[in-house]
């Protein structure tokens, strides 16, 4: 639901849509190797490549998990004030790129262990169980995503 | 007793150092809108031309989002890359 401020807020029914979205910062850390280390990784030839990995990651991995942090805090505080029940999760505008970044990551990390490709050519009911569930935690984050472009980014 | 003579000659070259290409890939994660928005927040594009080229990203697998200076083509792929966009250098040929 978009804010009057320019923000979004969301509505939790109970312990389980708090679990659903709170899964975002254990999906986003769920690979081997790290976001930055893969974004490292293909920059380019051996002119770059040393240098980038050297200098370039480590900084990455520290702005990535400042970003999970900062919205595994904001998750913990509100889902505290609910009791962990019924309650709203806000975020204001100033934090809509973190949260953005925050479920990308999740995203990402999801799509490179599970290789779903297009969600347009999946077809969930073929999913075994295993990769069902990380499919639609994808979807759920792509949906909330899609809110932040829309009501709280543009 | 001969003089000792030193002669120092200087050779100048100049080349023209090649361009480096920021380069965008397409991936099955970042949303349009999104790449839209880093193009335009990181390379200050207007909206028109981000969109563009995030259009070519999207149809073609990849697209040339910048090209020039090394040292700054590595800043354009570093900011990208903060914003989880997969981007690559490349020297130009």
């Amino acid at each position: 639901m978009p804010t009057l401020d320019g923000g979004l807020r969301i509505e939790f029914e109970d312990e389980s849509d708090w679990r659903l979205l709170g899964g975002v910062i254990d999906d986003a850390v769920s690979c081997d190797r790290t976001l930055a280390e893969r974004l490292g990784a293909s920059v380019g030839g051996p002119e770059v490549a040393d240098d980038w990995l050297e200098f370039v990651v480590p900084e990455l991995e520290r702005s990535f998990e400042a970003g999970l942090a900062r919205v595994g805090r904001a998750l913990k505080s509100a889902r505290l004030d609910a009791a962990g029940v019924a309650g709203f999760l806000w975020i204001r505008r100033a934090d809509a790129l973190h949260w953005y970044g925050a479920l990308n990551q999740a995203r990402l990390t999801l799509e490179e262990i599970h290789r779903f490709g297009s969600s347009e050519d999946v077809d969930v009911e073929d999913l075994p169980p295993s990769r069902r569930a990380p499919f639609l935690r994808s979807q759920f984050y792509c949906a909330v995503q899609s809110l932040l472009l829309e009501h709280a980014m543009g | 007793m001969t003089a000792t003579e030193t002669i120092t000659t200087t050779r100048d070259a100049t080349a023209i150092d090649l361009p480096w290409n920021v380069v965008v890939h397409d991936d099955p994660v970042n949303l349009m809108g999104y790449v839209t928005l880093v193009l335009m927040k990181v390379l200050g594009y207007p909206e028109q031309q981000a969109m563009a080229l995030m259009m070519e990203v999207h149809q073609a697998g990849k697209s040339v989002v910048w090209s020039g200076q090394r040292e700054r083509a590595e800043f354009h792929a570093h900011q990208l890359q903060a914003h989880q966009l997969k981007t690559t250098l490349e020297k130009s040929r």
